[in-house]
């Protein structure tokens, strides 16, 4: 079972390795696609080597098909925290009180607690400072700007499929 | 001629939030805040700017590298953003605060 889970990590990270190469080189010539697979392949291998194993089992070709979906539901909030962060640069008085807010969050694993990292730097407003295990330490301009963080944390649990686990009150 | 239009309209944006972001670095008090406008820029600033470069360009196989380019480009900024905010706070520099909430101006 493992194995065969391996075997189709392998299989992926080539076919990603090799969609990147096809999108570098810009043309589908057959020198150019031998060209990539033995690039693919051989960067493959140097990457199981190193790491021990090929990609993260969290991602799944269900994750990678809800990327794009992820990515522009994200964009949308980042649009609107962008513009709130600009008014509060261009007011004249500067109206920020920044604090540092310890999070804790549910979701399970390196990889969907490193995106969800990633996500709340992206947002302008929130930077995350610390991550240890579970808890978070985020810096938050103004107080306010905290409460947008359930909803990112939503956000990567519905790309990763993590639901939240039930009878657990009180985030944060 | 429309093609253009929209292109230039999302490079001044892109432009005027990059504006905005130094604005607001050269106004924050402290390294923390100062994170915030930094990465503003480089989410919606830049963004903005290559998606008017994709519009200007239409359907080619540089629409691809352009989106590559995104990807790159946030990842970078969030993991700088982080590292940065990361190791100031492992050297206990204080963080600013508003004067009412806390007198002695001393971080946690």
């Amino acid at each position: 079972m493992t194995s065969v889970r391996a075997l189709r990590n392998r299989i992926l990270l080539f076919f990603l390795l090799l969609l990147f190469w096809i999108v570098l080189t810009a043309s589908l010539a057959l020198h150019e696609l031998v060209m990539g697979a033995v690039c693919s392949a051989f960067v493959g291998v140097l990457t199981v080597s190193l790491l021990g194993r090929a990609l993260d089992p969290r991602i799944t070709p269900a994750v990678l098909l809800r990327i794009p979906v992820f990515m522009l539901r994200l964009a949308w909030e980042i649009v609107k925290a962008n513009i709130d962060v600009a008014k509060i640069i261009l007011n004249p008085r500067l109206p920020i009180d920044p604090r540092i807010v310890e999070y804790r969050t549910y979701l399970p694993g390196d990889l969907p607690r490193t995106v969800f990292s990633d996500s709340i730097t992206l947002t302008p407003g929130t930077v995350t400072v610390e991550l240890r295990g579970e808890v978070l330490n985020v810096h938050c301009l103004c107080p306010y700007h905290e409460e947008g963080l359930p909803g990112l944390e939503r956000l990567v649990a519905w790309l990763f499929g993590v639901r939240k686990p039930v009878g657990e009150e009180g985030n944060g | 001629m429309a093609k253009d239009i929209v292109a230039g309209i999302f490079c001044c944006v892109g432009t005027l939030f990059f504006i905005i972001g130094t604005t607001g670095l050269l106004r924050m008090p402290d390294l923390f805040t100062r994170l915030h406008p930094s990465t503003k820029c480089d989410t919606l600033g830049a963004c903005s700017v290559i998606v008017g470069m994709a519009v200007h360009n239409g359907w080619s196989w540089d629409l691809l590298k352009l989106a590559f380019i995104v990807c790159f480009l946030l990842l970078s900024s969030a993991t700088c953003g982080h590292a940065i905010g990361r190791s100031a706070l492992r050297r206990n520099i204080p963080y600013w605060k508003k004067k009412e909430a806390n007198e002695d101006g001393h971080g946690a």
